[in-house]
């Protein structure tokens, strides 16, 4: 099998098409939400981890502002309240830098400097202890001195926080960036899977229709052709299988239809000819037996003189004699005629039987070519299934574009790019199902040539019945004529042999007169019989003239009818 | 600094079936774990000379962490990617544990660690995979209050912490446990190296009426540094410090008195700890084991009981350890006996506290 011969069905190709297709919007559609889930996820989780990160490290900044606050009013003020607040501002800060550490989404740099900045705030922390502890010694000296230290450390501290901060923002515009490239980068391959799979699925749809509509056209004026009468072969080119079918079937049909109508002109011509060698010898033999019956006439009336006057029976005899050789040579001709007509008629008598059995083969092909062009009629249906299917395959592929362009809608600015594409979808699917319905219309003007044809066909039907029956009539006058020569042999037979009797009872006259009478009698009544088998016969040849006559009109007839076929 | 050495097998049955592996992770290179690879090299040794587990013998796979953070998380992630590894011991100092717990507790095959010193309060949430045979910072602070308030007496407790999570953590226990017992805090004050001096913080405390008790919640060098402080400002208040600042004993000043919390103490009561200390003793020329010593010896013994139990696994090896003092016996230690909370801490466990007599540690009776 050739592995591309399914590919040259319709059913293959207009699948493919709409295959390629579906399974380009499925990948467009699936590439688009998961495009769409994916940036939502993404910008969930970036802004939940941007959100928690911000906030542990918003209060941290708090805190640490606050101690350091706390720490220097301490210094000025040796209030109770400053150094509460010193303490609670450390332990708090001390809590929020655990949290920030324990953020799974803390960047491993700034993991590093809020270690660092841990390490300075326990530093200060130790400092501004001790020059409070200094400060309540009353030795301001010492803690100014100590304070100074530790404001090293909280100056640094804080812009080490103050670093965070900016790397956070910055770490948010690279996110940004980040999402905005994934969104583009996904949009891109949106746009190139959709384009490449309408490219695709309009390619397979033009092919597709080129492929559908030429054959068709095609065919159509095959059948019109063959509709008009034109039976002469046609070249229907390369076309698919379902369609090639239907072409083969439209040229088998033509084939069968030349034959037919050739071997019908062939046969009539045949029959005419037969029919004119017929009426020809039935005037020989109309003659003939008009002489036999002027000789068995002559013999009556001898015999019946012999009857009214033995007198005159020696001349009469001797007369007798002649004339009674006379009437066995005709007699003689007579049979030679019959048996010359019967070996004639036997002959034409198995030609029209062959004529006859030609004609009945020719009903039959006439019934299988009806048959045919009625399967021909039943091959459009799964065509008309086919563009059910695509008119089908249209709508949804409409619906889901629809589906599409409601969800893309829904999305909203980001599915903007995907309204497009569904509307092109959509539009696509209409031209599919003009397309189809165009195919459809196609298909109708076919099934109406074709019907024109059935009753071409049908008409033919009807003609070829009546040559039968015509061709069956010249049988049947055939076989009537053989028999009535087969009784002209016989009688003439009969004539002859009492001829011959004739002659010797004429030779003994001399010796038996007495029985003279007798046998003139006898004579007398068998000449009479042979006068009334001439008559018969003649009777009979006319008969043969007569079916003769109807045999050549039927030829004339088959003649008329195969005339308007152009093989 | 990764300092990988082929592990002590001392393959006295002779066995030739291939060997269970433990990890054993640790600052080897320092003095401080100096005990803990001896004793659980010990531990490994007495069981291979039993005839193994399963017929198999343990095999140690020694990583040293350095102690640091980093270093351990790179050990962490060899181990737990040799399938072979069927359960670490370490690591010992809780800033490597912590970071190593985070790669232990990740991927489809986690790895049981147990840690035999690791005392951060914060290792109580890091992982099912994490456990510890040692009390946490915050029992040592709960029992320091304990002793201060109950057996010395003391009403007025002066705090000085190390500013870092060691010192916060048992100087806020700590701090809890004495107020709610009625206890005052009368000053509360933060030192790291880059203090100048303990001497102002020192100073105040005397001048504010003194303390009955001095809490020191820190390591030993700052222990050192405040111990030489009071004795310059002739000032002698009863001193009391958690194990941060065990070592103290041997330091080159007056440390007579000072009462230390202690997760083990060798010459601790229990027939197990005196068999435990003399094969130590005679094996390595006389030294006695510490506190992580103890506990390495005891996880050693711990995950070999349990891969007799369910094979070598890490999961179910795992399994077998959370149910232990639940669905089996506690496991009965030379440090004590050993039962496992649902977070991998281990349950019920007191510390010891010490005092420095003769420039040595000696159990205080309770």
């Amino acid at each position: 099998m050739n592995p591309w011969a399914a590919l040259n069905t319709l059913r293959t190709r207009i699948v493919m098409g709409e295959a390629a297709l579906v399974v380009g919007l499925v990948v467009v559609a699936v590439i688009g939400i998961g495009a769409l889930r994916t940036v939502r996820n993404t910008v969930t989780r970036e802004l939940a981890s941007l959100t928690a990160v911000s906030a542990a490290n918003n209060r941290l900044v708090t805190t640490l502002f606050e101690q350091v606050r706390a720490a220097e009013q301490y210094l000025t003020d040796g209030s109770v309240e400053a150094r509460n607040a010193f303490r609670s501002g450390g332990e708090a800060a001390h809590t929020y830098q655990r949290r920030l550490q324990a953020l799974p989404e803390l960047s491993e740099s700034d993991r590093l400097v809020v270690t660092q900045v841990g390490v300075l705030q326990a530093e200060a922390e130790v400092l501004y202890s001790f020059a409070h502890a200094q400060q309540d010694l009353g030795r301001r000296g010492d803690a100014q001195s100590g304070a100074r230290l530790a404001r090293e450390r909280a100056t640094e501290m804080l812009r080490l926080v103050d670093l965070l901060s900016m790397s956070q923002s910055v770490g948010a515009e690279a996110t940004a960036n980040s999402l905005e490239q994934a969104a583009t980068d996904r949009e891109m391959l949106v746009w190139t899977v959709l384009a490449a799979s309408v490219l695709i699925a309009v390619a397979i749809g033009v092919a597709t229709l080129q492929s559908v509509e030429r054959p068709l056209t095609r065919l159509a004026a095959a059948a019109r052709r063959f509709g008009d009468g034109d039976l002469r072969p046609v070249a229907l080119g390369r076309m698919p299988s379902e369609l090639a079918e239907l072409g083969e079937a439209l040229d088998r049909l033509g084939g069968t239809l030349r034959t037919l109508v050739t071997e019908v002109v062939e046969e009539s011509e045949r029959i005419a000819s037969a029919a004119e060698d017929l009426s020809a010898i039935s005037e020989q033999l109309a003659a003939t037996s008009g002489d036999v019956s002027t000789a068995m006439e002559e013999v009556s009336s001898g015999a019946q003189r012999q009857v009214a006057g033995l007198d005159e029976s020696s001349a009469a005899a001797q007369t007798l004699h002649e004339t009674t050789e006379d009437a066995g040579h005709v007699s003689g001709r007579v049979a030679e005629l019959g048996a010359s007509i019967h070996q004639l008629a036997e002959t034409y008598g198995s030609d029209i039987d062959a004529a006859g059995n030609t004609l009945v083969e020719l009903g039959n092909l006439v019934q299988r070519t009806a048959r045919q062009v009625e399967q021909l009629d039943e091959l459009s249906e799964p065509i008309y299934e086919f563009i059910d299917l695509i008119k089908q395959i249209s709508s949804q592929t409409n619906l889901l574009a629809l589906n599409a362009a409601i969800e893309a809608a829904r999305a909203g600015e980001r599915g903007v790019g995907f309204s497009v594409v569904a509307e092109e979808v959509r539009q696509l699917a209409d031209t599919s199902a003009q397309a189809a319905e165009r195919v459809s219309g196609t298909i109708t003007t076919i099934r109406d040539h074709v019907s024109a044809m059935t009753e071409t066909m049908a008409a033919g039907r009807a003609q070829a019945r009546g040559v039968g029956t015509v061709s069956q009539g010249a049988a049947e006058a055939l076989r009537q004529i053989v028999t009535s020569v087969r009784e002209v042999e016989t009688e003439s037979r009969r004539v002859a042999g009492q001829a011959a009797q004739n002659l010797t009872a004429v030779d003994n006259i001399t010796r038996a007169l007495k029985s003279a009478s007798q046998a003139a009698q006898s004579h007398a009544s068998s000449s009479e019989e042979v006068a009334a088998a001439a008559q018969e016969q003649g009777a009979s040849t006319e008969e043969m003239a007569a079916q003769a006559a109807v045999l050549n009109r039927a030829a004339e007839h088959l003649r008329s009818l195969v005339k308007a076929f152009r093989a | 600094m990764l300092l990988v050495m082929a592990g002590l097998t001392l393959a006295a049955c002779g066995s030739s079936e291939e060997p269970i592996l433990i990890g054993l992770a640790g600052p080897f290179s320092q003095q401080r774990a100096q005990s803990m690879q001896l004793a659980a090299q010990l531990a490994v040794s007495e069981i291979n000379q039993q005839g193994g587990v399963r017929g198999r013998p343990l095999q140690l796979v020694v990583h040293d962490d350095s102690g640091m953070a980093d270093i351990a998380v790179r050990v962490a992630r060899t181990l737990h990617a040799d399938p072979d590894v069927v359960a670490v011991v370490g690591h010992m100092n809780s800033g490597a544990t912590l970071a190593a717990a985070r790669v232990y507790n990740s991927g489809d095959n986690p790895l049981v660690e147990i840690s035999p010193s690791a005392s951060s309060p914060d290792l109580s949430d890091a992982g099912p995979y994490t456990f510890r045979v040692c009390p946490s910072d915050s029992i040592h602070g709960i029992q320091l209050a304990e002793w201060a308030r109950d057996q010395l007496g003391a009403n007025r407790v002066a705090i000085l912490y190390e500013n870092d999570a060691y010192g916060r953590g048992l100087r806020a226990t700590f701090r809890n446990s004495f107020t709610e017992r009625g206890g005052q805090i009368v000053s509360d004050d933060p030192f790291s190296n880059i203090l100048p001096s303990f001497e102002p913080y020192l100073t105040r405390i005397r001048s504010r009426g003194g303390a009955d008790v001095v809490l020191f919640a820190g390591a030993r060098d700052g222990a050192e540094e405040m111990l030489r402080t009071l004795n310059m400002i002739r000032y002698q208040p009863a001193v009391l410090a958690g194990d941060g600042a065990a070592g103290i004993e041997t330091a080159d000043i007056d440390a007579e008195g000072v009462y230390v919390s202690l997760a083990y103490l060798h010459d601790q009561p229990g027939a197990r700890n005196e068999a435990f200390t003399s094969a130590y003793r005679r094996i390595y020329g006389g030294q006695l084991p510490d506190h992580r010593g103890a506990g390495a010896y005891d996880a050693v013994y711990l995950l070999a009981r349990a891969i007799e139990s369910v094979g070598a696994n890490r999961a179910r090896v795992r399994d077998y350890l959370a149910g232990v003092g639940d669905e089996t016996e506690p496991y009965d230690g030379v440090t004590g006996s050993i039962a496992f909370a649902a977070n991998g801490d281990v349950v019920d466990r007191d510390v010891v506290i010490a005092i420095v007599r003769n420039k040595r540690l000696e159990s205080v009776a309770r």
